[in-house]
Parts: structure tokens; C-alpha cells; sequence
């Protein structure tokens, strides 16, 4: 029954995915998506459109299936041994699990910040320079430029402007967190997956990341996990709460954090399990 | 259900609250028109003093929800239910007020002439009103969205009744001379029962929004 009512929601979601489609279009869209860690069945039948210049918040109690998800999305997930997948991910109309699909492009149209920065032992202007480089941009002015775009995409600009070639390590962890989230926009790409990325943060910290976050939105297309359950109420537009490897509910974050449909949710983001 | 075990505690102690003084309203409202009918102007004004105990209460009870909000980040049906704590005793409150307004009103009464046909009629008004805080406040208590239901049915009775009231009150008015103050008194008694009526139905609303989370107009 409860079940069911899951699958209603997501139908409903789809025909509102493309009333709303006019402004905004599906960036990626998971069908009937499994995963297997061997015998473990990590993913079950996923189904999840995630709309351009959204920010989209993934819930759930630890080893729902949440970052595994994320890091199915930019198929991170095959770095790890015995991975089954079956279903699709389309991304801007193309399915990502195609074999002739390179990944090392999806990569770079789907960028990723982790949960505890992780800077280069470079200098600031080398971290966020590094990704263009690889991709073959030597010129020096041309890299300048995308250096202090993108660290002022990230808000750090004005306080690493006069330190661009001190080491990163230098850095507090908020400013670290932010300098990884230029590091991935240097790459320009289309969807940012965030895993949790503000959870080794202070409070002034976290909510310079979520004053970010809501600004990236404007021209990326952003899926977040996080634990923390305010966080996603204050920064997504849409929130999927996964529970032992299913998608309980999906829906409009102001419905989920007010009248969840699901018994689970309500009980999960009142704080009475997970 | 544990982790939240301290927060399901404070939920109750503040409902608890409510009620107690949803009993102090309720005394507020069954003392006012018992002094009406016994024509009692010393528990007139025990009714006027004692509304202080009823605002300071509301105050109380909305500190504490301030601070669960603040200090428990409640959502979805948590949040509702402090809201509705709110809400509930805000309209308390405001109910308490109208005893008051009728007290002074009923005051003003005295050395009158008699009408107690009217008085009457006020009263039955009164008794209607007086079953429906007490449903409201037991519907409230349990959550019981049928229970809030009922009380909009109760409303639309004590409308009609109040509007033929003021009916009869203009109709005397126009044949009889020297009863104008009195009867207006009544009549504003009546609509301050009136407005405890809607006041209610208001709080029948908020139960049902506590437990659906859906705002329905019982009015």
C-alpha cells in the first residue's frame, strides 16, 4: 500500500517535471535504476528526474543508499569492486551506462565536492587551475581568468585574492570546502553533486556554503546529500528521502517538510529513527 | 521513539497547559453568566480581575513554544502541533477577553428595568455556546478531527440563534421606549457569545490543520 503510494507520488512528480518543463528542463533522469555491491541490492528501482538550476536534497539514515546514489550519477560508483548496475541515467537526453558514453566526460559535465575538503598540497591558484590544465589550457591569462572566476563562483575570491600562492593547507576547513567547490567549478560543469559538504564545517562556515549553494543554482544544476535535516529544508527545492535502498518519497522540499505523505519520512525528519 | 522522547514530553506539558487554561477560560465564560443570571456584580469583577491569570498563562505557554521551536527544530507534524499551540491559545485568550467585555458590559445592567425574556433567550444562547468550548476543548485534547467537525454544525445553530435575538431586540425597540441602553447591553452580551462561538470553531480549524496539515474554513 505504502508502496504504491510511493510510486503515485513519483508518477504525479513526472507529469509536473513536464508541466514545469517550459522553464526548466530534467538534467538527469533515473529510471528504473538498480545497483549491486555483489549480493548486496544497494539500489532499488530508483526513479528520479532532477531539474536544471535546482537543488535537489537527498535524505536518509546512514546506508540508505544516498551517496551511493550521488556517486552513481557521475558513475564514481564503478571505482569500487563488484558493482551491478541495471536501468538508466540520462543525462541532457543520453543514457550514461551506454558503453560508447566517456566518462571522463561525464566527469567533467558532472563535478563532485566530498564531505571533508580534500585541497591539493598546491597553492590555492594550483588547486583551482589544476582541471583546466588537464584539460589543456596552458595559457597563463586564460587560466588566471578562470582561477579568479571561479573563486569568485565560490565566494572566496576577496579572501584568498592577495594569497593565491600560499598552500591550500593554509586555509580554515570552511575556506578549504569553498576553494574544492572553485575546484570544480573550474571545470564548468552542468551538475555539482555535493556529499554532504558542509558536515565538517562550523556553523559560520555551513551557512556560507548554503548562502553558495543557493547562488550556484543560478547556473548549475546541484544534488546534495546531507544529514542534516534543517539544511535540506533551508537550501533545496526538491527532497528524496531513500530508506534501505528505495526512494520512500520525492517531492517539493516545502511538502516533505510539512505534510511528508509517507509515514516514514514524517518519522525519520521528526527525528523519531535514522 | 526514544530520540525524540524529550521533545514528545515538553509537546504534552505544553497541551497540558492548554487545557488548564482552556478550564480557566471555560470558568471565565460559565462565571460570567452565572453572575448574569443571579444578578451577581461582586463575581462580576472577580471575572474582570482574573483575566490577568488567563494573559499571563497565554504568555507562558507561548514562551514555551518559542523556546521548543528554537531549541527543537521541529518539522512537519511537530511543528504543526506547536503552532497550533499557539494558535489555540492565542484564541483562548481572546475568549477570555469577551468574558471580560461581557462583565463589563453586564455591569452596566445594573438598577435596569428588568427584561427577562431577553435574559432568557441570552442565556440559552450562552448554554449552547458554553457545550461547544467544552466539545472543542475535549476534541482538541484527543486530536479528534470528527470531534472539530461537529463544532462547525454547532456555530451555524448559535448564528441563527443570535441573528433572530437581534432581530427581537429591534422589534421591541421600535414599540417600546426607555429600555434602548438595556437592551443594547444585551444585545452586545449576545455578540460577545457570538464571537466565543466563532472563536470555537477557529480552534476546531487548527485541529484539523494539526492533524492533516490542511487548513479548512469551518466558518
Amino acid at each position: 500500500m505504502v508502496g504504491l503510494q510511493v510510486s503515485t507520488k513519483i508518477e504525479k512528480e513526472k507529469i509536473k517535471t513536464t508541466s514545469e518543463s517550459v522553464k526548466k528542463n530534467v538534467v538527469l533522469h533515473t529510471k528504473d535504476l538498480n545497483l549491486w555491491y555483489g549480493e548486496n541490492h544497494a539500489l532499488k528501482n530508483i526513479n528520479l528526474p532532477m531539474l536544471e538550476n535546482e537543488v535537489t536534497a537527498i535524505i536518509g539514515p546512514s546506508g540508505c543508499g544516498k551517496s551511493t546514489y550521488i556517486k552513481t550519477l557521475n558513475r564514481m560508483v564503478e571505482l569500487a569492486a563488484n558493482v551491478k548496475v541495471s536501468g538508466e541515467i540520462i543525462y541532457r537526453g543520453q543514457n550514461i551506462f551506454t558503453k560508447s558514453y566517456r566518462v571522463e566526460e561525464l566527469r567533467t559535465r558532472v563535478g563532485m565536492v566530498f564531505q571533508k575538503p580534500n585541497p591539493f598540497p598546491k597553492s590555492i591558484f594550483e588547486n583551482v587551475a589544476y582541471g583546466p590544465k588537464i584539460h589543456g589550457i596552458r595559457d597563463k591569462k586564460v587560466l588566471k581568468e578562470i582561477v579568479e572566476k571561479s573563486l569568485r563562483g565560490a565566494a572566496i575570491w576577496e579572501e584568498v585574492k592577495d594569497r593565491l600562492n600560499e598552500n591550500a593547507y593554509g586555509l580554515s576547513g570552511g575556506q578549504q570546502q569553498r576553494l574544492c567547490i572553485a575546484r570544480c567549478l573550474a571545470i564548468e560543469p552542468d551538475v555539482i553533486l555535493m556529499d554532504e559538504p558542509t558536515s565538517a564545517l562550523d556553523p559560520k562556515s555551513t551557512l556560507k556554503v548554503e548562502e553558495l549553494i543557493r547562488e550556484l543554482k543560478e547556473n548549475y544544476s546541484i544534488i546534495i546529500v546531507t544529514h542534516n535535516m534543517q539544511q535540506a529544508a533551508r537550501i533545496s527545492d526538491k527532497t528524496a528521502f531513500f530508506l534501505n535502498g528505495e526512494v520512500v518519497e520525492y517531492d517539493k522540499t516545502d511538502s516533505i517538510f510539512s505534510t511528508p505523505v509517507d509515514s516514514r519520512t514524517e518519522d525519520y525528519i521528526t527525528g523519531r529513527f535514522g | 521513539m526514544v530520540v525524540r522522547g524529550q521533545f514528545d514530553t515538553e509537546l504534552s506539558r505544553l497541551k497540558n497547559d492548554i487545557m488548564l487554561l482552556g478550564n480557566l477560560v471555560q470558568k471565565a465564560f460559565q462565571d460570567t453568566m452565572e453572575a448574569i443570571k443571579e444578578k451577581n456584580y461582586a463575581l462580576l469583577d472577580d471575572i474582570i480581575i482574573n483575566d490577568k491569570a488567563i494573559n499571563n498563562m497565554e504568555l507562558e505557554i507561548n514562551e514555551k513554544a518559542t523556546l521548543m521551536i528554537a531549541k527543537q527544530q521541529p518539522v512537519a507534524s511537530d511543528l504543526r502541533k506547536i503552532i497550533v499551540c499557539l494558535k489555540v491559545s492565542s484564541d483562548l485568550e481572546r475568549m477570555g477577553d469577551l468574558s471580560v467585555d461581557m462583565a463589563k458590559a453586564a455591569k452596566r445592567l445594573k438598577d435596569k428595568k428588568e427584561l427577562q425574556h431577553f435574559e432568557d433567550e441570552l442565556l440559552t444562547i450562552a448554554d449552547k455556546a458554553k457545550i461547544m468550548m467544552k466539545l472543542v476543548l475535549v476534541a482538541y485534547k484527543e486530536s479528534n478531527v470528527l470531534g472539530a467537525q461537529k463544532i462547525a454544525a454547532m456555530d451555524d445553530e448559535i448564528d441563527k440563534t443570535y441573528s433572530e435575538f437581534i432581530q427581537s431586540i429591534f422589534e421591541v425597540i421600535a414599540v417600546e421606549t426607555g429600555i434602548t441602553e438595556h437592551v443594547t447591553q444585551l444585545a452586545f452580551i449576545s455578540r460577545f457569545i457570538e464571537r466565543i462561538a466563532d472563536y470555537c470553531t477557529n480552534i476546531a480549524e487548527w485541529i484539523i490543520y494539526e492533524v492533516n496539515g490542511k487548513r479548512f474554513d469551518l466558518n
